[in-house]
């Protein structure tokens, strides 16, 4: 068997086991669901509100609905639990038979991510073509050179949160609860992802905070390049410079964690 | 010509393991004093453990609580890191092999599970076919295997979370063994098992050690598991090996007396046997009398020819009675300062 065969098959074992768990937990995804989609909701409904019949520095309602729009649907595709997970398995002694595995735990990581994903992001694409098609405002303008570069900026955004959450979640080779700095990352991440609002309407400082840090490129800059709002639409070189760059910070920062994390180890319970 | 080298499949030299461990007093000033001042002690789980395995042997590692018995078997698969000390486990080091090694290994815990709660077991089957890349042959061969000896058919379409604790664990037991591994690991395999299921898994562990030729490690707190499994034991304690060798030897030396359990008939008193040996029992009609080991022969046919007794049986003090011995002298040694 090729190295390819081999590795399909392990992944495709993974996402059949996440998604036959999926279907014995369908309630959970709902309410998940609901509360990835309540967020962007609510801002949406604040910033309709404001823009009245006017626009606020450029944003019309129209804009605003496609960007938050695009929020829910990014959010759910470039989102990541496993600093959660992680810090479980670590304090729970789960962490051990995957440690005896042949393949590294991270692997059944990403493929859980795959599952997740996939998912959630069929069904947002649903909704929202289902809401496209009764409410126009939200309908996309057909850019389809955009949409595939959005599709590779989402792959690249979800790779630095996943990096992000698991080297975060490794941290609980160290201290017991890791996830209180991922729930704080969270928190603040909210506000210089772009979720709350578009990062051209914050304070000229803050949005500059922002773009030093990896939030916007993992939402912002996606956003921007599937709906042409947001105004990251016009760096979009920078937006994948930034992107990669994030990407390969928290992939080492993964590796060093990981290689130092392991020492530290425990393996508590059995 | 060759030259043929001996590797034993593990081979540990001066292993230790020591915990940082934060030391934290009683009540809310001990709480705040831990943030403030933290103070830390080392604990030393595992203490210069040297011993060696070879390949297909079954060995039991016994100790009470805390002795250091799952800490070793974790530096064994390479999940805990050494303090000092060398460890070789089918000729590399567990730390830095790779997924070869980790191929080759099974560790079973008897309280934590890696069976898919919320699947049914054959799920967990599919996924580790997958992981460890089980070719399809071996894969049909050794799941029917398992299914034969531990009587699985039944169980293999119900979620795990349906499953009773001893049906788990011998699912459990199929799950880990489905990649054919030549090194077993199991930490307390039939614990909270009723008798029945305790028989079972026993009874599967010697059939897969015997027609795999598997190296077979488990610590158990049930003497029976050790003496059904086991020819060989390595016992620790207070992360110090104390006995290393056959479970007879460690009778032998430990109570070096026999035990003859004898029915006795009407007219036998107290006093007609009491000069045979040492009386531990008198209950009409069954008596024990202990004799030093080496008399054991002579006493019984004494025994016999005395006309008090209808039946006669020479046994070795029940194992968990010297295990019970070893453990109180190795203490007194260690509160003495003294090692044996």
């Amino acid at each position: 068997m090729t190295a390819v065969a081999v590795w399909s098959k392990r992944y495709g074992a993974f996402i059949r086991s996440a998604w036959m768990v999926d279907i014995q937990y369908r309630a959970d995804i709902a309410l998940w669901l609901l509360w990835g989609i309540t967020e962007p909701a609510i801002a949406l409904g604040i910033w309709w509100t404001v823009a009245g019949g006017g626009d606020v520095d450029g944003y019309t309602r129209v804009s605003f609905a496609r960007y938050f729009f695009g929020v829910t649907l990014i959010n759910q595709l470039t989102q990541a639990w496993d600093a959660w997970y992680i810090d479980h398995w670590i304090a729970e002694g789960e962490m051990n038979h995957r440690l005896l595995r042949p393949i590294a735990p991270v692997h059944e990581a990403i493929a859980d991510n795959i599952a997740y994903k996939a998912r959630v992001g069929t069904i947002v694409i649903i909704v929202w073509l289902l809401t496209a098609a009764v409410w126009p405002i939200v309908r996309l303008p057909v850019a389809p050179e955009r949409w595939v570069l959005a599709a590779v900026a989402v792959v690249l955004g979800a790779g630095i949160r996943f990096f992000n959450g698991f080297a975060v979640g490794l941290l609980a080779f160290w201290t017991t609860r890791a996830s209180d700095i991922i729930e704080l990352q969270m928190a603040i991440g909210v506000f210089l992802s772009g979720q709350l609002a578009p990062l051209d309407l914050l304070p000229h400082w803050v949005a500059s905070v922002a773009s030093a840090l990896w939030f916007p490129y993992a939402i912002a800059f996606p956003v921007s390049l599937l709906t042409g709002t947001g105004g990251w639409e016009h760096h979009i070189v920078q937006g994948f410079v930034g992107q990669l760059a994030w990407l390969i910070a928290w992939w080492l920062l993964y590796r060093f964690i990981w290689r130092n994390g392991r020492k530290e180890y425990g393996a508590v319970g059995g | 010509m060759g030259l043929y080298v001996h590797r034993p499949m593990i081979s540990a030299t001066q292993l230790s393991k020591h915990y940082r461990v934060k030391v934290r007093d009683s009540g809310i000033g001990g709480a705040l004093r831990a943030i403030v001042a933290p103070r830390y002690e080392d604990v030393v789980a595992v203490d210069n453990l040297t011993f060696s395995i070879d390949r297909g042997e079954v060995v039991a590692f016994l100790g009470p609580n805390g002795a250091g018995k799952t800490t070793t078997l974790k530096m064994i698969t390479g999940l805990l890191y050494p303090t000092s000390g060398k460890i070789e486990v089918a000729g590399v080091n567990p730390w830095t092999a790779g997924s070869a090694f980790k191929s080759r290994l099974a560790l079973v815990f008897g309280n934590k599970q890696q069976l898919l709660w919320d699947l049914p077991v054959d799920e967990t089957f599919r996924l580790n076919r997958a992981i460890y890349s089980i070719p399809d042959t071996i894969y049909n061969e050794q799941r029917a295997e398992l299914i034969e000896l531990l009587e699985l058919e039944e169980l293999l379409d119900r979620p795990v979370r349906n499953l009773s604790l001893g049906e788990r664990m011998k699912c459990e037991l199929a799950a880990a063994l489905l990649h054919r591994p030549e090194l077993v690991l199991l930490d307390e395999p039939t614990l909270g098992l009723d008798v029945n299921a305790q028989d079972a898994v026993r009874g599967f562990l010697n059939e897969y050690g015997t027609r795999h030729t598997a190296t077979i490690l488990l610590t158990s707190h049930y003497m029976a598991d050790v003496t059904a499994l086991a020819k060989r034991v390595i016992m620790i304690d207070r992360g110090r090996l104390i006995y290393d060798g056959s479970l007879q030897g460690l009778v032998e030396r430990t109570v070096p007396i026999k035990r003859i359990e004898v029915t006795l008939t009407p007219n036998a008193t107290f006093d007609s046997i009491a000069r045979f040996g040492e009386v531990k029992r008198f209950q009409y009609p069954h008596a024990v009398i202990e004799v030093p080991r080496a008399e054991a022969p002579e006493a019984s046919a004494r025994i016999l020819m005395s006309g008090v007794i209808a039946d006669l049986s020479i046994q070795d003090p029940p194992i968990e009675e010297v295990i019970r011995q070893v453990f109180a002298r190795d203490s007194r040694a260690g509160r003495d300062g003294g090692a044996e």
